[in-house]
């Protein structure tokens, strides 16, 4: 238990998954970006020992990227699993993040792994694997990307358990920056409370907001020795925006943060 | 000669007596757009916009020069209500340009700090101030070199009369220690203003005057012909239309001097016109403009009738009209049936060419979109096609060498056109506004009617799926859409005559309109669906829907349809668009057009930038 990696956790997210795990039901997690998705999965994978296989969705992902495929080896074919078919084999867990990146077809694949069959077939060995009781299938996806083309298709959506993600409340995302970069309370709590006034511009101003990771960031490079607001500028403000009056108002709340 | 002396004193004195410092000012439109983001990131409310704010008369002492020079009698204090907040348009009290930028950002901070605002006014400051500080610690170096630069600027107490100086020290605990003041002492003058805080008795909210419901339109002077550039808004007082009997009639010019700002029930149309200019120095230089919900307003230029044109005239119905909701952010909720909305096709329309002056543009628009929309794409796994799919060969020759079935077809790729799955709804605003001059040659109508032109003629090159539409309002019963064009019409000579025939009308009710829009694209098929909406001004209707009503309906309407899975975005020639725009349509949702000649080039461009 002493490589468990750092986690802080929000809620009764931990219970949801052992549970969800136990009951052999897969799981979708949904949350603004960097608010610690993938971590917390790594963190499962861990305290449950089970193999973890991480595909980040992208649009060209076919199904044979998530499955398999044969490879010519000196004349010979041979049939090589993708990390579904190796989470399956292996009774790990798959997790596919950032899922509605993923052609709508490619989730197809995930329809009879999700319900009660459970089970992968393999169109091209002819093979039908069944999921042993400790494979677990995890999604992710962020609903804040105003990403009109694609979404999830309910057939596929309606066959996880989901867990909603958001950024945490402050005292606990305090915690998560001294747990990871060991900064002092003062800063940390000053870095947070940046972050949550940057945090209520959201779709008003600023696209997306100060994530809990580039908050980490900003308290890794003040960690470093680096002059506060300078972290913040190179961190957030920058990170965040490309407008220069908005960049100015962003720094002028660094400013009213740090002191001037 | 007696004027020219007249004129040299007056700089002379004022110069000695003005204490501001022009070389260091700083105006609010260099950093309104910074101040508001900052406004609502240290919590402030999103729906406010920002303004700037009257001077109001503070009635202190003044030094000698300063009464002779009859200067600073009046100041400019900021405060907030439930629609804006309003900074002073200009601040020049300090010697350095940082300071007097500091100052307002400290006032924005202030003014974010949600404070019960019964308290006494040296009380209720004092609060915001520690309420400030303590969450953003950042600024205490700032407010205090606000305080010293303050306090080095205010009379001595110790030259005051006993109850002033009383008055003046306990401001000056109440600056330097914020929360140890209790009460503010009496006297017999008022106190000197106080920079660092809000206004002492903000004038009260202007549309919680408003009556609801009936009344003749009103409309600011400013947005049309002479625009007077100024961003500050006059504290309007509404007034009741005296009915005249107790009331006396002016008679003599001269008298006008003097009682310009009382309200007077004088029939005098139109006669201002030839000193707009004049009456707008006159307007800067009162305390309050008095406003009466009456007919004729400011503005020669409104010279309208307001009725509906009788059955005969008006554009043929179609359908039976539809009733909308409308939401009140008052009481957070939606008012189910509330507008009536009826479609419009106009009557005895002509088939019509492309004006002449657009064919060149035209031209160039078409031939740029065929070239631009339909991309070429490489698509695996073809039957045949120009080259072979190397992935599909090695897929084929692995499934044989295994010892699958493999039938040996879809080893090419080939390169095709790739359909462009999107349907667009154009919907463009046409209330009175749009009559307003846009340049000196074109009024906002031709501006719009010209990019509908080019518009069409470029969708039509893509063979993208689009329909128009037009629309006005007035009042909730009577929300006229106009169809221009519809999903299943062809653009044609027929479809060109309903664009050429549009014409300013009424108000612009927009969130009625963009729901029935959003009704009308979320029927279409494609995947991408597009709401384009092209406006030239803030919502605005006249049963109350203005001001922030108008503003946070309009924006429920959006997020229904964006729930809807349609694509809202707003091009706008309003200059002063980015005050209301991004808490409609988000950062990313819209666009303004500086110069409106512009638009019917830019409008093409922006749907190609958005559809690629």
């Amino acid at each position: 238990m002493d490589n468990l990696p750092y986690y802080q956790t929000h809620g009764s997210e931990v219970e949801v998954f052992e549970r969800a795990w136990r009951n052999k039901l897969p799981l979708l997690i949904k949350g603004p970006t960097g608010c610690g998705k993938t971590r917390f999965i790594a963190y499962m994978a861990a305290k449950l020992g089970l193999p973890l296989y991480t595909v980040s969705c992208h649009d060209d992902l076919t199904a044979a990227d998530l499955v398999g495929r044969h490879l010519i080896v000196d004349g010979q074919t041979v049939w090589t699993d993708g990390p579904l078919t190796r989470a399956v084999r292996e009774g790990g867990i798959c997790y596919l993040d950032e899922v509605v990146e993923a052609r709508k077809d490619t989730t197809v694949v995930l329809h009879p792994l999700a319900d009660d069959r459970r089970v992968l077939p393999i169109d091209r060995t002819g093979e039908l694997l069944e999921a042993p009781p400790s494979f677990m299938l995890v999604v992710s996806y962020n609903p804040g990307y105003q990403n009109f083309l694609k979404g999830l298709k309910p057939s596929t959506r309606q066959r996880f358990i989901s867990l909603a993600f958001d950024f945490p409340a402050a005292g606990l995302e305090e915690s998560i920056l001294i747990g990871e970069t060991s900064i002092d309370s003062m800063t940390a709590k000053r870095l947070v409370s940046i972050a949550n006034a940057f945090r209520s511009l959201r779709d008003h101003d600023l696209e997306e907001v100060a994530s809990t990771r580039l908050l980490v960031y900003a308290a890794t490079l003040i960690k470093d020795g680096c002059e506060p607001t300078l972290a913040c500028h190179s961190a957030l403000v920058e990170t965040l925006t490309d407008d220069p009056e908005t960049a100015l108002a962003l720094r002028e709340v660094i400013d009213a943060t740090f002191g001037k | 000669m007696e004027e020219y002396v007249g004129e040299i004193w007056h700089k002379l004195v004022t110069r000695v007596a003005n204490k501001d410092h022009v070389e260091a000012t700083v105006r609010l439109d260099e950093i309104s757009k910074s101040a508001s983001i900052f406004f609502r990131a240290l919590g402030g409310d999103s729906g406010l916009t920002l303004s700037a704010t009257p001077p109001t008369k503070h009635g202190a002492r003044r030094s000698v020069m300063q009464r002779l020079a009859g200067s600073d009698e009046r100041i400019e204090l900021s405060w907030r209500d439930g629609e804006t907040l309003r900074l002073p348009e200009e601040i020049s009290l300090f010697s350095e340009r940082e300071l007097n930028r500091d100052l307002y950002f400290w006032l924005v901070a202030l003014s974010a700090a949600n404070i019960d605002e019964s308290l006494a006014w040296i009380v209720r400051n004092q609060i915001a101030t520690l309420h400030t500080i303590m969450r953003f610690p950042g600024l205490l170096p700032r407010y205090k070199r606000l305080v010293d630069a303050l306090l080095s600027l205010r009379i001595d107490p110790a030259k005051l009369p006993t109850d002033e100086a009383a008055q003046e020290l306990a401001i000056r605990q109440a600056l330097q220690e914020p929360g140890s003041v209790k009460v503010l002492p009496l006297a017999k003058k008022p106190f000197q203003p106080v920079q660092l805080w809000t206004h002492p008795y903000p004038p009260v909210s202007i549309v919680s005057n408003v009556s609801v419901g009936e009344g003749a339109p009103e409309r600011e002077s400013s947005d049309n012909t002479n625009a007077v550039k100024s961003r500050r808004k006059h504290k309007a007082d509404r007034t009741e239309m005296p009915d005249g009997k107790d009331g006396f009639l002016m008679m003599f010019r001269a008298e006008s001097l003097f009682s310009w700002t009382e309200y007077i029930n004088v029939n005098r149309p139109q006669d201002e016109e030839d000193d707009l200019e004049s009456a707008a120095l006159a307007a800067e230089d009162m305390d309050s403009l008095t406003v009466a919900r009456d007919g004729e307003t400011s503005v020669a230029k409104l010279r309208f009738d307001l009725d509906l044109p009788p059955a005969g005239e008006d554009d043929t119905p179609l359908g039976e009209g539809v009733s909308l909701p409308e939401w009140d952010y008052k009481k957070q909720m939606i008012q189910l049936d509330y507008c009536r909305l009826q479609e419009l096709v106009s009557s005895h329309v002509n088939t019509y060419e492309l004006p002449s002056q657009l064919r060149k543009t035209a031209r160039r628009i078409r031939s740029q979109f065929q070239a631009l929309a339909p991309a070429r794409v490489w698509l695996k796994q073809q039957q045949d096609g120009e080259d072979i799919d190397l992935d599909a060969w090695v897929r084929h020759e692995s499934d044989l060498l295994s010892g699958l079935h493999a039938d040996g077809r879809g080893l090419f790729r080939a390169q095709v056109n790739q359909q462009r799955d999107l349907a667009c709804l154009l919907l463009a605003d046409l209330s009175l506004s749009t009559d307003a001059y846009a340049s000196d040659s074109a009024r906002v109508i031709d501006v719009i009617r010209d990019s509908l032109f080019l518009f069409s003629e470029a969708l039509s090159a893509t063979g993208d799926h689009f329909a128009m539409y037009g629309f006005s309002s007035l009042k909730r019963a009577n929300v006229r859409f106009h169809k221009l064009k519809g999903f299943d019409e062809r653009y044609d000579s027929l479809i060109r005559g309903r664009i050429q025939s549009i014409k300013p009308g009424y108000y612009t009710r927009m969130g009625a309109a963009i729901r029935h829009a959003s009704t009308l694209l979320a029927e279409q098929s494609q995947q991408q669906r597009l709401l384009l909406i092209l406006s030239d001004g803030k919502p605005n209707d006249l049963d109350r829907y203005e001001g922030r009503y108008g503003i946070e309906d309009t924006r429920m309407a959006i997020h229904e349809a964006q729930q809807l899975g349609l694509q809202p975005f707003c091009v706008t020639i309003d200059l002063h668009a980015n005050e209301y725009l991004p808490h409609l349509f988000g950062v990313n949702g819209y666009a303004v057009i500086r110069n409106p000649d512009d638009l019917p080039k830019e409008l093409p461009l922006l749907y190609a930038q958005m559809t690629r």
